[in-house]
C-alpha cells in the first residue's frame, strides 16, 4: 500500500495468472500453431512442416463440418430459449407455492447435481428404443405399438438429445430467476396493480425488468460452460447414426482421436473456441447492459 | 350465480389447474433420477421385460455388492475410479480454492486498472470447450511424461476451476462490509491479520460452498478426464462409466448402479451450499 498501490492486487493474482497461463494460454498457442500444420499423431515429424492456412481452407470446403456446425448452433439456441422460458414458468410456480417452497427449490436444484455424463447416459436409458422407459410408457398407454426408434433415427436422436440438455439446465436459470423473484421488492408490483394494470403488463414492464439481470446471470454461467452438451452426445448417439447429430464437439474429438488428424482438429477446435467465446461476451454485455437499466445499487 | 361465488369458483380452478402443473414440472425433473435408481435395484430379467414390468417384483442391492467385489465379477474397477476421483478432486479443489481466495480478494478489495478486463479476459479462460483443450494437453502431456496421471489431471483441473472460483469467492468477500477490515487494521491489526481474523471467517461459508462448487465441477468433468487418461491408474468415474457402453452389450444395471455411486456425493454436496451458491452468483454479477 505504500507507494506501489497497484503491486499488491497483481501479487494476489499472479497464481491464477501463472496456472491459467500454463495451462490454457501456452496449449492454446501450441494448438494455434499446430493448426498451421498437416500435424498427425502416428507422424510426429509432420508438426514442423508449416502449411499455413490450408487446414482452414479445407475446413471451410468440408460439408459435413458445415453441418455440425450449423447443427451445434441450432442445439444452443433451442436449447437455452427453451430452457430460459422454462426456468422462468419453474421459477414463477415454484415463487407463488405457499407451503413447502423450501422442499420445491431443493427439488428444483435436483438436476443440476448430475455430471452431463450422467444425463446423457440416463437419457439414453430412456430413450432406448426396446427397453426404454418413453417407449415403454407409449406402448403401455396404447399410444403407439412400434418401438420408436429414438436414438437410431437422426431428427429423433436430435430432438433427444435437445431434451436431456434442457432437462440438465434448466435448473441453472430457474434457481437463478427464482432469487432474482424473491430478492424483488414487493412495492412497485402493488403500486402497478393499483394503477390498474393487467397481470401480464405488470409482468412484462415490473417483474421481467427486474428479474432480467438474473437471467443473464443465468446465461452467462451457462455459456461459460456450453460445450458440456459434448459429454451428453458422446454418450447418447456419439455423433450417429451417420454423422446426424455430430457436433462440432464430437467432430473435432473424431478428427483427433480417432483419426489422428491432430492439425486439423486444432483448426476446427478453434472455430468452436470463437463460438463460446463469441457466446460469452455477448451475454457478458447483456448483463452490464440490463445492471446499468436497473441501477447499480440493487 | 351470483359474481361472488363465480369468482370464488374460478379461483378454486386456477389453484387446482396451478397445482397439477407444479405436480407435473417436478414429477419432470425428478422421474428420470428416481428411474435410475430404481433401475440399479431391479434384476436385469426385469429390465429388459417385454411386457414391460411397471411394478418391481424383486428388489435386492446385488448390482451393488457385485460392483464393489472388485474386477472380474463387478465387469469394471469401480474402487479404482472411485479413489481417482475423490484424489483428484480434492486435491484440485484445495490448490483452485486457495488461488481463487487470493483472486476473489484482489477482485473484491482493489481498484486497479483494467480490473474488468482481466476479470473478463480470466472467464474467457473458462470458455474454452474442454475438448478443444484437450488437444494440445494431450500433446504436451504426452512430452512431458505427465499423460495419464493423477498430477496432469490435477492440473488441468485447477486450471478449469480458478476462474469460476474467483467469480464466486470475489461475490462472498463483497458481502463482508469493508468497514470491518478497517476497524480491526485501526485496532492494530496488521492487513493480514484483519483477512484472517475478520474477513476470512465471515465469509467462510461462502468460501465452503464455492470448494464444493470446484469439487463438484472435476467430479463430473468428462471431455478432458477422457482424453488425458488412460488407465485404471488414473481414469475417474465418468470415464469409467464408459467402460459399460464399450462393450457390445449394455450392462444397464450395472451401469445404473454406478450412476448411483457417482451422484450421491454430489448430491449430499450440492444441498449443503445450494444456499450459498446462488447469494454468491448473483451478488458478485449484480452488484459488479
Amino acid at each position: 500500500m505504500k507507494g506501489f498501490k497497484p503491486s499488491a492486487p497483481f501479487l494476489l493474482l499472479l497464481p491464477a495468472i501463472i496456472v491459467l497461463a500454463a495451462v490454457v494460454v501456452v496449449p492454446l498457442i501450441l494448438s494455434l500453431y499446430s493448426s498451421f500444420t498437416p500435424f498427425r499423431l502416428t507422424k510426429p515429424e509432420t508438426f514442423f512442416v508449416f502449411i499455413g492456412l490450408r487446414n482452414y481452407v479445407s475446413i471451410l470446403a468440408n460439408a459435413d463440418f458445415w453441418w455440425a456446425f450449423g447443427r451445434t448452433v441450432l442445439l444452443l439456441t433451442i436449447a437455452l430459449n427453451l430452457e430460459m422460458l422454462l426456468g422462468l414458468g419453474l421459477a414463477m410456480l415454484v415463487e407463488k407455492a405457499t407451503r413447502g417452497q423450501r422442499l420445491l427449490r431443493t427439488l428444483m436444484m435436483f438436476p443440476m447435481m448430475f455430471s452431463p455424463i450422467l444425463v446423457g447416459f440416463q437419457f439414453k436409458f430412456m430413450f432406448n428404443d426396446n427397453i426404454g422407459l418413453v417407449n415403454n410408457a407409449l406402448q403401455s398407454l396404447g399410444l403407439t405399438q412400434d418401438a420408436i426408434p429414438w436414438l437410431i433415427e437422426g431428427h429423433l436422436a436430435f430432438i433427444a438429445i435437445s431434451i436431456a440438455e434442457i432437462w440438465s439446465s434448466t435448473a441453472i436459470f430457474a434457481i437463478l430467476i427464482l432469487a432474482g423473484l424473491l430478492a424483488m421488492p414487493k412495492e412497485p408490483i402493488e403500486a402497478a396493480r393499483v394503477d390498474g394494470c393487467t397481470p401480464w403488463q405488470t409482468f412484462r414492464y415490473v417483474t421481467w425488468p427486474f428479474v432480467m439481470p438474473f437471467a443473464y446471470i443465468a446465461m452467462t454461467i451457462r455459456s461459460l460452460d456450453v460445450a458440456r452438451a459434448y459429454d451428453i452426445v458422446k454418450i447418447m448417439t456419439d455423433g450417429g447414426p451417420a454423422g446426424r447429430t455430430e457436433l462440432l464437439w464430437t467432430l473435432v474429438a473424431r478428427t483427433a482421436y480417432s483419426d489422428g488428424r491432430m492439425g486439423m482438429a486444432n483448426a476446427m477446435a478453434y472455430f468452436s473456441i470463437l463460438l463460446s467465446i463469441a457466446f460469452t461476451v455477448y451475454f457478458f454485455n447483456k448483463l452490464a447492459a440490463a445492471r446499468t437499466q436497473i441501477g447499480a445499487e440493487w | 350465480m351470483d359474481e361472488n361465488s363465480s369468482a370464488r369458483l374460478k379461483r378454486r380452478l386456477l389453484r387446482i389447474v396451478y397445482c397439477i402443473g407444479l405436480f407435473l414440472a417436478m414429477l419432470t425433473i425428478c422421474l428420470p433420477g428416481l428411474w435410475i435408481v430404481l433401475s440399479s435395484l431391479r434384476p436385469t430379467v426385469e429390465i429388459m421385460a417385454k411386457p414391460p414390468i411397471w411394478i418391481p417384483q424383486d428388489i435386492s442391492f446385488d448390482a451393488y455388492v457385485a460392483m464393489f467385489s472388485g474386477i472380474g465379477k463387478g465387469g469394471i474397477p469401480v474402487i479404482e475410479y472411485f479413489r481417482n476421483s475423490l484424489i483428484i478432486s480434492v486435491t484440485s479443489t484445495v490448490i483452485a480454492v486457495a488461488i481463487g481466495m487470493a483472486g476473489g480478494y484482489a477482485f473484491a478489495r482493489y481498484r486497479f486498472r483494467g480490473k474488468s478486463g482481466v476479470f473478463l479476459g480470466l472467464m474467457l479462460t473458462r470458455t474454452v470447450p474442454g475438448i478443444a483443450l484437450s488437444l494440445p494437453l494431450f500433446f504436451l502431456y504426452v512430452r512431458l511424461g505427465i499423460i495419464d496421471t493423477h498430477f496432469g489431471l490435477i492440473l488441468a483441473y485447477v486450471a478449469l476451476n480458478v476462474p469460476f472460483t474467483i467469480w464466486l469467492i470475489d461475490g462472498f468477500f463483497r458481502q463482508v462490509p469493508k468497514d470491518l477490515a478497517e476497524a480491526a487494521q485501526i485496532d492494530g491489526c496488521t492487513r493480514w491479520q484483519a483477512f484472517w481474523q475478520v474477513e476470512f471467517p465471515l465469509a467462510g461459508p461462502g468460501i465452503a460452498s464455492a470448494a464444493i462448487f470446484a469439487f463438484l465441477t472435476c467430479w463430473n468433468e468428462f471431455a478432458l478426464a477422457s482424453q488425458l487418461t488412460r488407465s485404471v491408474s488414473a481414469k475417474t468415474l465418468p470415464v469409467g462409466l464408459l467402460d459399460y457402453t464399450a462393450e457390445f452389450t449394455i450392462d444397464w444395471r450395472g451401469m445404473c448402479a454406478l450412476a448411483v455411486v457417482m451422484i450421491i456425493p454430489a448430491l449430499t454436496l450440492t444441498f449443503i451450499v445450494q444456499k450459498h451458491l446462488v447469494g454468491g452468483l448473483t451478488s458478485g454479477a449484480v452488484k459488479g
